[in-house]
Parts: C-alpha cells; structure tokens; sequence
C-alpha cells in the first residue's frame, strides 16, 4: 500500500497586553490577525466545512462538552461592537495557511505538508507571521506590550493547543488506529514534550514544584473523545476529514505541546507519520497499557525517565521501551523505506539512547531537556528552589516570541539549537506554500485571483465569475501528480474562469 | 484577497543564526551514532548573555498571565 503523506499543524498562541490588566482577549486577538493586513478584513472563511460533532466511532454526538462555554462566549461576544465573522477575522493567507481568532487565542494553521522539512519550514515561519502582526500591533500601542507564547499554558489551570493532523486512508478501521497509536502517543512526549514546571489541573489551578515532560499531559483526562476543550482525549475521534469522507480520514490529534525546536517538530510529526506508515501495514504493538491517561502523566512526571507504567496484561514497561518497541518493529514492518523516513528512524533511534545516556546531547534539539537545562542552571546561579515562582516565568518566556525576550530565541541566537530547513526555506514558507499539496495551491489561488475570491477553505475555492459563481475542487487534490497539473493551470491562467475551464475539460 | 506586506524584509531582527543542517535528504548509514543534525557546544548559560536574559524575566510574569481555555 502506498503510503499517504500529508499532514499540518494548527497551533493556538498565548497572547498578553503587558500594560493592561483589563485588555479583553476577543479584541486583542482580532486586532492581532488584522495587523496583518495591509488592506480592510473582508469574511471570507466557509465554516461549511467544519463538523465538530462527527465522531470517528461512527456517530454524531449532539453537543461537546464545550458547547455551554461556547454558548456564555457567544452571548458575551454579542454585545460586542463587531459580528461574529469579524471577531473571527479569518484569513488565508498566500502561503495557504489560515490564521484567525480561535476561542481568544490567535491560531495559525500550516498549509498541508508532504515532506518533514516543509512542515517544520511552516511551523517556523507561521512564528514569524505572528511575530510581525505583534509589531505592527505593538506600533499602534505605542510599545511593546503585547508578547505572544508559542506554549500550552497559562500556569493557572488554562490550556490551548497545538495539533497535529494527518490525512489516513478511510481503509484503516478506526479501531487500529487507536490500537497501534495510544501506547505511542502516551511516551512521544519523550521526543516531543515541551517541558514545564510544576503541575495544573484542569481550571483548578497551578501546583509549583518539579519538573515534567509535558505541558499538556496534565489536561489529558481520557483515551478518546470528540471532545477538545474539556474532557481532553489522547486521541481524538472528530470525524472531520476535509477530504472525501468515503476514502480518508483525518487523524487529528490534540495532545501534542507547541514545540520551539524545530528537531522537535521534525521527529514530533515525523515518527507519527512512520506509525500510521506501520499501521497501515497491519502493525499491532505488543504495549497495550492498562490505563493510558495515567500513564502519560506518570511519564511526564518523571524527567529522569525511569518510571515504569502498567501493561495490560500484567507487568510494566518504560516510556523509553514503549519507543524503543516501536522504532524496532518499524524497522521489521515497513517495506522500501525512503530517505525521509530513514532519516526519521536514524534519528529516533539516536535520541533514544541519548535520553538513556546522556540527556544533555539533547540541548537545543528536545524542548524538555533545553528547558530543563535552562532551568536548572538558574536554579543553580539564584540559589532558588524547583518550588520559586520565578520558574514558571522562565517556563513561559522560553516560548516568547519577541526575539530579545524568548529564551529559546536567545538560545538560537547563540547558535546552540539545531536547525533543519535553511533560513531562505522559512522566509520562503512565509509567502509561498508547498509545491506539492493543495495547500500550495489554496496559497496560489489567493496570490494570482484574491480579489475575485468569493470563499475558501480546505476543500476548495469559490470564485466570482461575470455571471455563475465558480469553484475550483481542491478535495480530490492530494496525491503530487494532481496537485501539478493543478498548479500549472493556476500559473497559466488570466483569470479563475480560465481555471475552472481547464479543470472541467481534463476531468 | 487581503493583501499581505512583503515579508521577507520585516524579520531580520530575529537574527537566526544559520546552522545548515540538510540531513533529511542525506542520511548517514544506520548505526552511526554521528549521523544527523549535530548538537550544539551547549556548555552553561551561566554567566553569558542568556542568563543575563534569564534575570531579566519578571518573576511574577507567570502569576500576572492569564489565559481563557483553548482546544
């Protein structure tokens, strides 16, 4: 079976007026997304597409556990002087990315990716993105009060994501998909984890003290739910594949952190992606766990990695022998690897022993361990204990992304992170997507005809033709030679009628 | 469609010094511990610009940060 290649991250900012106390997050946000703009916001985002309550077991579930929460937002936001569109402010930007107001937190969604160093390139210059609204903001305030955190919380009890999407063949049943992914899913934070001190509970609050793998495994509170604001799962059953729904699925995946390193992002998705390779061919792990939400937090609890969590059919096993069992048998299960994918199980099988032997070989390329060095040394230097309130000041403004503040920006200034794309690949990603995924092509769609765009969104494109409105189908669009000819019709053409023309007669 | 500023030119103060790594297409054979990106000389923060950087952190900038709950 061929495998499919195409996944994304949506990542929700922390976003903070540090003059004011009474600054609402509504606004703030919306004026952020809008900074961006040269020109007026004007709606255009199609919501038609979004299907929050389908579920991947096979049914609608009539309302989330969020639903009341969004309701008392809903009422408060309609006293607002602005509609709910224009708080939104949605945009498609002409790289393909979507960056709007999502629930008070600004969100930046990658095009869709085909290759790690595309994504990571994405992932990296979506930071940039927000980094240059927050100037343009900031110009306008007359300072540089608002700060913005690539993290996953508030230090009170207050989370936000950062997802990881993977578009999966429809003939995977959803059963193996949980199957062969939870035990994985609850020690990727070994690679993945951004770091954070102390403990939170849900809305309840901060614990200080300590040091764990993860931001969110505090927050994981179930297996699986269609849920992802309450009641957070580690795999997530929204059946929402922005693809034809007969044929694929989307993996969408809730309980990763926002990682700063980008070796981190590159191994986060890049590991996944050789998962469902292995899934998809038939691979059964032999670590079925006995409560996986216990255990992702018992391993994120433990930096020193020697917690051992219970196995299903008794005894116990480590994080690092979950991984460990899977980079082996993908080694066994995968037939023709690639050089990505070599590259992927070369380094996953290097980090593995080097969290085993010598963590600090990791600083600059694991969030977790760059943070938990940081951490450590001022701890050291200040004569403070892991209980000081200054540490989680320091947590959170390692994912500042003002580059004279952030930590992890001061790290990379010094040259002391890893980089995978080029500089010249970030700036690039900034205003152009990928050539080989639809996500190129939505970007391609706003550079050459914005102006005459009706609507958009993952699925395709409405255009406004002299006398019928025009739409380009980008659903079907997924596999390298479409997206191709796709993208030379879209070079070619004068105008979108000239598009759709083209499209119509190869079809 | 909304127009967008030219990017490019706005970002240089994010001074990111280049560390080309390009071993995504060229990987080493397996086994070889060397193989890949390479880790930075981390060495200590102690005394050099990041933990002067670390100082500065207000530390009560986490207690005063406030968020409302996301996805």
């Amino acid at each position: 079976m061929n495998p499919i290649r195409l996944f994304g991250i949506e990542t929700e900012y922390g976003i903070a007026r540090e003059d004011s106390e009474t600054a609402d997050p509504v606004v703030e946000s919306m004026e952020l997304v809008r900074a961006y703009l040269d020109g007026h916001f004007t709606r255009r985002w199609d919501y038609r597409g979004e299907h929050p309550h389908e579920d991947q077991r096979g049914f609608r579930v009539t309302e989330l556990a969020q639903d009341k929460e969004e309701d008392l937002f809903a009422e408060q936001d309609a006293h607002r002087p602005f509609s709910f569109h224009e708080m939104k402010s949605d945009l498609v930007l002409p790289n393909g990315a979507r960056f709007y107001n999502d629930h008070t937190h600004p969100e930046y969604s990658t095009p869709e990716c085909r290759s790690i160093k595309d994504i990571v390139a994405h992932d990296r210059a979506g930071e940039r993105i927000l980094w240059i609204a927050a100037q343009r903001r900031n110009e306008v305030l007359g300072g540089r009060v608002l700060q913005l955190y690539k993290n996953n919380t508030d230090f009170h009890g207050h989370s936000y994501g950062c997802h990881d999407n993977y578009l999966v063949s429809r003939t995977i049943n959803f059963e193996s998909l949980v199957r062969g992914l939870l035990p994985f899913l609850v020690s990727r934070q070994l690679i993945a984890g951004a770091g954070k001190v102390g403990r939170e509970a849900q809305e309840r609050g901060f614990t200080p003290g300590g040091f764990q793998l993860s931001q969110r495994a505090d927050f994981m509170e179930t297996e699986l739910s269609v849920d992802t604001m309450h009641n957070r799962p580690i795999l997530n059953t929204r059946d929402e594949p922005h693809a034809t729904r007969q044929r694929y699925r989307r993996l969408h995946l809730i309980l990763g952190d926002a990682n700063m390193c980008e070796y981190a992002t590159a191994l986060k998705i890049g590991t996944t992606r050789v998962v469902l390779d292995m899934i998809a061919e038939g691979f059964v792990p032999s670590c079925d766990l006995a409560s996986p939400v216990q255990a992702i937090q018992a391993i994120s609890q433990d930096p020193d990695l020697k917690t051992v969590v219970k196995r299903e059919k008794g005894g116990t096993i480590s994080g690092l022998d979950i991984q460990r069992d899977y980079v082996q048998q993908a080694r066994v299960v995968l037939k023709d690897i690639d050089e990505e994918t070599e590259w992927i199980l070369q380094e996953w099988e290097q980090v593995l022993r080097q969290l085993e032997q010598d963590p600090l070989q990791l600083v600059g390329k694991i969030d977790w361990v760059t943070k938990r060095w940081l951490l450590d040394s001022f701890v050291q230097d200040e004569g403070i204990g892991w209980d000081d309130p200054w540490l989680a000041s320091l947590d959170l403004e390692y994912h500042n992304l003002d580059p004279e503040r952030g930590l992890f920006f001061g790290l990379e200034a010094d040259g002391r992170t890893t980089s995978i794309p080029q500089d010249e690949d970030i700036q690039k990603a900034m205003n152009h997507g990928p050539v080989d995924t639809r996500g190129g092509l939505r970007g391609l769609c706003v550079q050459r005809f914005g102006e005459d765009i009706t609507s958009i969104q993952w699925e395709g494109v409405h255009f406004n033709g002299k006398n019928e409105k025009l739409h380009l189908d980008l659903m079907d669009h997924l596999e390298p030679v479409s997206v191709a000819h796709c993208r030379s019709v879209l070079e070619n053409a004068k105008t979108p009628l000239d598009v759709i023309e083209s499209m119509t007669v190869e079809k | 469609m909304e127009q967008t500023k030219e990017c490019a030119q706005m970002v240089g103060s994010l001074d990111r010094k280049e560390r080309p790594v390009d071993h995504i297409s060229k990987p080493s054979g397996p086994g070889d511990q060397e193989s890949g990106p390479k880790r930075p000389e981390t060495g200590s923060p102690s005394g050099d610009n990041l933990m002067k950087r670390m100082k500065k952190v207000d530390p009560k900038q986490a207690e005063k940060y406030r968020q409302r709950t996301g996805e």
